[in-house]
């Protein structure tokens, strides 16, 4: 123990808590409760009254096919995020580690996306995408092709993948990186003279070593997109074209702000944190070492044991 | 020791920097209650909102009545915020009235967006303040005050100036495939194919973003005035009808290739490069356009079998000032508030208004026309003025709701969900904000 007293932190951790209770936690149950209510404006005007309507929201949530596209679309991104975002952003992070001169460049060109606000992202990606006069199309119409919708039903959902993705590979490239540094080089050194190649030391030492570092990219990639809503917003608003590219977030958003349905949009709000919990516990339970989670359980049982051995003597 | 006294130190400088804010507001608010005190004998403060700020045309024209105001009533001060209408301003606006917080003088909408205010009985009747100031809206046109009266029958606001929707054409386009300007259903068939086979977009509409125009007149060609204006239980013939034309349009390539994506903007600009041959939008649209030479406004054309009249046209009055009954019962600034509607309703601030909007909407007091018109101006005065049945559009009766009929137009256009399927789900929604 670090400090004899515990009063003094507590008092410098209380202020955040009741911040986080204040602006977070009270929200989220007032949303909550909202969610089981028909509420005619955002707030309750003097006058008017809402209607208690039970489970019914939450009953449309399930049947609604919007909900289904969004889940499907969330679900996707979470694979991709996880296979492009965190797979790239290794491999890139590998071959940086491995290279002495031009590091630092390689580190700002591939981590610069990331501070560029994801409207701007989005707005240069539709006008890459643009029918009329659209980067990409120009290029064909320079070929001699002819233009291509790259919004269409069709595309849309890999159009509007392609630069959510790219624009946060940098973020997990750093976070990568940095676990790569923590490695002493003796490792490696040591498996060299074994006469282990340097692709071998990828899967015998990084990988195993990179576990903890793995775990934490992989929930922040999966929980993150879950929460995908600026990119897809500003290039293809309310789900466009047709609905196809709707996302939870965007779904949620263009029902309570667009439509002004705030209580299903709290319902919705509900199932994307209730969703982004579940799937974190998942990911928790699949990456964790089923060795170290006996080892927990076992230890847990004794102390339970000695406790209540504990008891009977007194 | 040290370290307790620390320990002491750092929080206390926590708390107080904690509480900087409370007690700075304190500090304001006591200051505030002080300066009320001394506004029953003279100064006053009025708060204000308006739509009339950000890029609304109108704001250069407010914010001068304002200065003006202020510089003939010099014990008033004006606090005003206005913004762009949008919906995170109406939200804004209705939390302010539910907790106490509205203005004393505010211009909103008089339709069925208003009624959520309107509810919460704040607002001050025309009929009451003109029992003790006769002269109130004295400039105001009896129609003009009889068309801003809200949803509940009771006439509130002042408007100032009107609205109306109409089809701008590109005239030079017409000229250039020898097409005449579309007058009838057979006319915009025509146009619509010689344009598409000629690479020229025939409508430019933004399905996914503003498909609002053509929602309005299809309905009201295919449904007739009277059904029209109805807000009915169901599904009303007329309407669905109306609606089943956006799949007849998609499917003769009328709309943009990438019409479920694009946005408003983006189309407009379609439009203004002569990319695009026609777009139905409001009088407020007029400003936008550069060739006021080559650009017209005509009627909508109508669709096949309709029951409106040739010629019918959306538009009306939408807005006007109201009084705060915060304002109205507090006896140093009910003069004020009368003095500053009156300022901004009077026939020269209308047209100001008017002039500041390209003399084209429709106005709440008598004007004086504007000299050497160009001939965009010209067709408006001809449209406006062809003494055909003017009706108010959907939203204006079903407000909230209106929008999910919006999302789904999308839907309706490519056949995914029936005209009918669309119409319901709205009208559901009606039904419970009843």
């Amino acid at each position: 123990m670090l400090y004899k007293k515990e009063w003094p932190l507590l008092i410098f951790l209380v202020p955040g808590l009741l911040f986080m209770m204040v602006f977070l936690y009270v929200p989220f149950l007032e949303n909550i409760k909202n969610s089981f209510y028909n509420m005619t404006a955002v707030v309750k005007m003097p006058g008017t009254d809402w209607k208690f309507i039970g489970w019914e929201n939450y009953k449309r949530m399930f049947t609604d096919p919007d909900v289904r596209t969004a889940l499907i679309n969330s679900v996707k991104m979470m694979v991709l995020t996880v296979i492009f975002e965190v797979g790239i952003a290794f491999v890139l992070a590998v071959l940086v580690s491995q290279i002495k001169r031009l590091q630092q460049l390689f580190r700002t060109v591939y981590f610069f996306p990331v501070v560029i606000s994801a409207t701007a992202i989005g707005l240069m990606f539709k006008l890459f995408y643009n029918y009329n006069g659209g980067m990409l199309n120009q290029i064909l119409e320079f070929f001699g092709a002819a233009p291509v919708n790259w919004l269409s039903p069709e595309l849309a959902f890999l159009m509007v993948c392609i630069p959510t993705l790219w624009s946060y590979i940098g973020f997990y490239f750093v976070i990568l990186l940095t676990g790569l540094s923590d490695i002493p080089d003796d490792v490696y050194e040591a498996a060299s003279i074994d006469g282990c190649s340097r692709f071998m030391q990828v899967f015998y030492i990084t990988l195993p070593m990179m576990k903890p570092v793995f775990f934490t990219s992989v929930t922040l990639a999966v929980t993150g997109a879950l929460k995908v809503f600026d990119l897809p917003w500003v290039m293809v608003p309310n789900g466009a074209p047709q609905g196809v590219t709707h996302f939870l977030g965007t779904y949620m958003y263009q029902q309570s702000f667009g439509l002004n349905d705030y209580d299903y949009g709290s319902t919705l709000a509900v199932l994307i944190v209730v969703l982004g919990i579940a799937v974190s516990r998942g990911i928790g339970y699949l990456t964790d070492d089923p060795e170290e989670r006996k080892e927990r359980k076992a230890k847990r049982m004794q102390k339970k044991a000695l406790k209540t051995a504990g008891k009977g003597a007194a | 020791m040290k370290k307790k006294l620390l320990a002491v130190l750092l929080t206390g400088a926590m708390a107080a920097s904690l509480l900087a804010g409370c007690g700075s507001k304190n500090a304001d608010s006591k200051e505030t209650s002080k300066d009320a005190g001394q506004e029953a004998e003279e100064p006053v403060t009025l708060k204000t909102v308006s739509m009339f700020g950000g890029t609304d045309p109108n704001k250069e024209a407010y914010e001068s009545i304002n200065a003006d105001f202020m510089k003939e009533n010099g014990n008033i001060t004006i606090e005003d915020n206005s913004q762009t209408s949008d919906e995170e301003w109406k939200a804004a606006v209705n939390a302010d009235f539910s907790v106490g917080n509205e203005p004393d003088v505010i211009q909103f909408f008089t339709d069925a967006t208003a009624d959520t205010i309107v509810a919460t009985g704040k607002l001050v009747s025309l009929e009451e303040i003109r029992a003790e100031y006769p002269d109130y809206a004295k400039d105001t046109l009896d129609t003009a005050i009889e068309a801003s009266t809200n949803t509940d029958g009771v006439a509130r606001a002042v408007p100032t100036t009107g609205y109306w929707e109409g089809l701008y054409c590109n005239k030079d386009l017409f000229d250039k495939y020898s097409l005449e300007l579309p007058t009838d259903w057979a006319s915009m068939e025509k146009a619509i194919t010689v344009f598409k086979e000629n690479g020229v977009i025939p409508i430019a509409c933004s399905l996914n973003n503003v498909p609002h125009y053509w929602i309005e007149y299809l309905m009201l060609y295919a449904a007739g005035p009277e059904e029209y204006t109805s807000v009915p239980e169901t599904a009303p013939e007329g309407w669905v009808k109306g609606l089943e034309m956006f799949k007849t349009l998609r499917d003769m390539g009328a709309f943009p290739e990438d019409t479920d994506t694009v946005d408003d903007a983006y189309v407009g600009q379609l439009f203004r490069d002569k990319q695009a041959a026609m777009q139905l939008e409001g009088s407020w649209y007029t400003g936008n356009i550069e060739d006021t030479e080559n650009t017209v406004v005509v009627a909508f054309p109508g669709v096949p079998d309709q029951k409106a009249e040739a010629g019918s046209k959306v538009g009306g009055i939408s807005s006007g000032f109201y009084i705060t009954k915060k304002a109205w019962d507090d006896p140093a600034k009910r003069d004020a508030a009368v003095k500053f509607v009156m300022a901004h309703t009077s026939q020269e601030s209308v047209q100001k208004y008017w002039e500041a909007t390209g003399a084209v909407s429709q106005t709440a007091t008598e004007t004086t026309p504007v000299e050497n018109a160009s001939p965009l101006v010209d067709s408006i005065g001809e449209y406006t003025g062809n003494g055909k049945v003017i009706v108010t559009p959907t939203d204006s009766r079903i407000s909230d709701a209106y929008k999910t009929l919006v999302s789904e137009i999308v839907k309706v256009s490519t056949g995914a969900m029936t005209a009918e399927d669309a119409i319901n789900e709205t009208l559901d929604i009606v039904k419970q904000l009843q």
